[in-house]
């Protein structure tokens, strides 16, 4: 019932593409964007590509931070390129923005918030400071917890950052008469059109909820983190918290610390039942470190990223808390 | 000018060595690190402003330590 191919003319189809339909105007609405402006996208990863690369021409310039994603990076390794440095709290240097002259026809990738550390960039200034260039959001971390700047070209979400299933992405595009589908393509299509509809329903009723709690759970949850970083701070010397909370995602926290490995200080939280990631080296298939930590200048060792869940509460933050001054003081024992 | 080897080790192997050997040096000594793990630079110059020392890359896989703290 109901999962049919929407673009089909048989009663089943039709039923599809109402679906489908409610739930992209749905999404539309929830994000402030008009539904003619959003391409569902089966591949988050891809996305990046069909949000800058439909930018991009032969002759324009991509600049991006050091701390964009890894995707965008690669990008910027095809075209002429600007790589914007961080400081050590993660803000893109403005300094080098106005620096590497920007200019119209040049693409700006505007992370609007990580997804390792949770830092948001002042995107007003930012924009201000990069004249006419076109303006890629990578909205994949921030989701709906931040709106989309004033000015913008594309933006990319990703639906796992209201808690959506994962495999969904929202290609928005504003500037069509800039974009270009940069893939192989017939006719008039502008994403290859692959996505699947339960997972665009699910997406939908998942964003949402994620609207509904948003004001009553994202304030305790942050209230939760700052409580967390401080006691952190207070209770294991040596410690490297990336950002400022005030201008980060309310739920995620970078933390490392000095002479633990990453890999072990994982397996030992594990073992105490809670699961973090890691940005060490150790911890990576290329056994290279976390490239935003390394921008950044924050320690890359012994380091774990915590993601708050919005059911988080006051006595699950001190447990773990307590597990990991267990784990890192073993971990430095001589 | 003593030198600490830690090629080979993996991070925060080459971090812990040269902590240690810091131990036994005075303020303003010099102290070389050979290490080739990929995230020795990244690391020790957070060290470094962890604690207030000073680290400088001479080569890709020699770097120069100055105690400071």
């Amino acid at each position: 019932m109901g999962w049919s191919d929407p673009r089909k003319l048989s009663t089943e189809s039709a039923r599809a593409n109402l679906l489908r339909n409610e739930a992209l105007e749905s999404i539309a609405k929830r994000l402030n964007l008009h539904r003619n402006e959003i391409e569902i996208i089966g591949e988050p990863n891809l996305g990046h590509f069909l949000s800058i690369g439909g930018l991009l021409g032969q002759s324009n310039r991509l600049i991006y931070s050091a701390i964009d994603r890894s995707e965008i990076i690669a990008i910027s390794r095809t075209h002429e390129s600007v790589e914007l440095p961080v400081d050590l709290s993660g803000q893109i240097s403005l300094v080098k923005l106005r620096a590497s002259n920007p200019k119209v026809g040049d693409i700006f990738s505007l992370q609007l918030a990580n997804g390792e550390t949770g830092v948001s960039q002042n995107t007003g200034q930012l924009i201000e400071s990069c004249n006419g260039a076109l303006i890629a959001c990578d909205a994949t971390a921030s989701g709906a917890h931040l709106q989309l700047p004033e000015r913008w070209d594309t933006a990319l979400f990703d639906a796992r950052s209201w808690h959506g299933p994962s495999g969904l992405a929202i290609l928005a595009i504003r500037n069509s008469k800039s974009w270009k589908n940069p893939l192989p393509h017939i006719g008039a299509t502008r994403t290859p059109n692959s996505v699947s509809l339960p997972l665009t329903i699910a997406a939908a009723v998942a964003l949402d909820a994620w609207c509904e709690e948003q004001n009553l759970v994202w304030e305790k949850v942050r209230e939760l983190n700052e409580h967390l970083r401080n006691e952190i701070k207070k209770a294991i010397p040596d410690c490297d918290i990336a950002g400022q909370l005030d201008e980060s995602l309310p739920h995620l926290i970078s933390a490392s610390f000095l002479y633990c490995e990453g890999e072990e200080l994982l397996r030992l939280l594990d073992a105490a039942g809670f699961s973090v990631d890691s940005g060490s080296a150790c911890t990576a298939d290329d056994l290279q470190p976390s490239h935003v930590l390394s921008a950044m200048g924050v320690l890359t060792q012994g380091n774990v990223r915590i993601t708050l869940p919005s059911d988080i509460t006051r006595q699950i933050i001190d447990e773990f808390l307590e597990a990991l001054v267990r784990a890192v003081t073993s971990l430095r024992k001589p | 000018m003593k030198s600490v080897n830690s090629l080979g080790a993996r991070c925060p192997r080459p971090i812990i060595d040269i902590a240690r050997a810091l131990k036994d040096l005075q303020i303003g000594d010099e102290i070389t690190l050979l290490a080739d793990d990929p995230a020795t630079w990244a690391d020790l110059q957070a060290w470094a402003r962890m604690t207030k020392n000073i680290a400088i890359k001479v080569k890709t896989c020699e770097f120069l330590i100055t105690k400071r703290s």
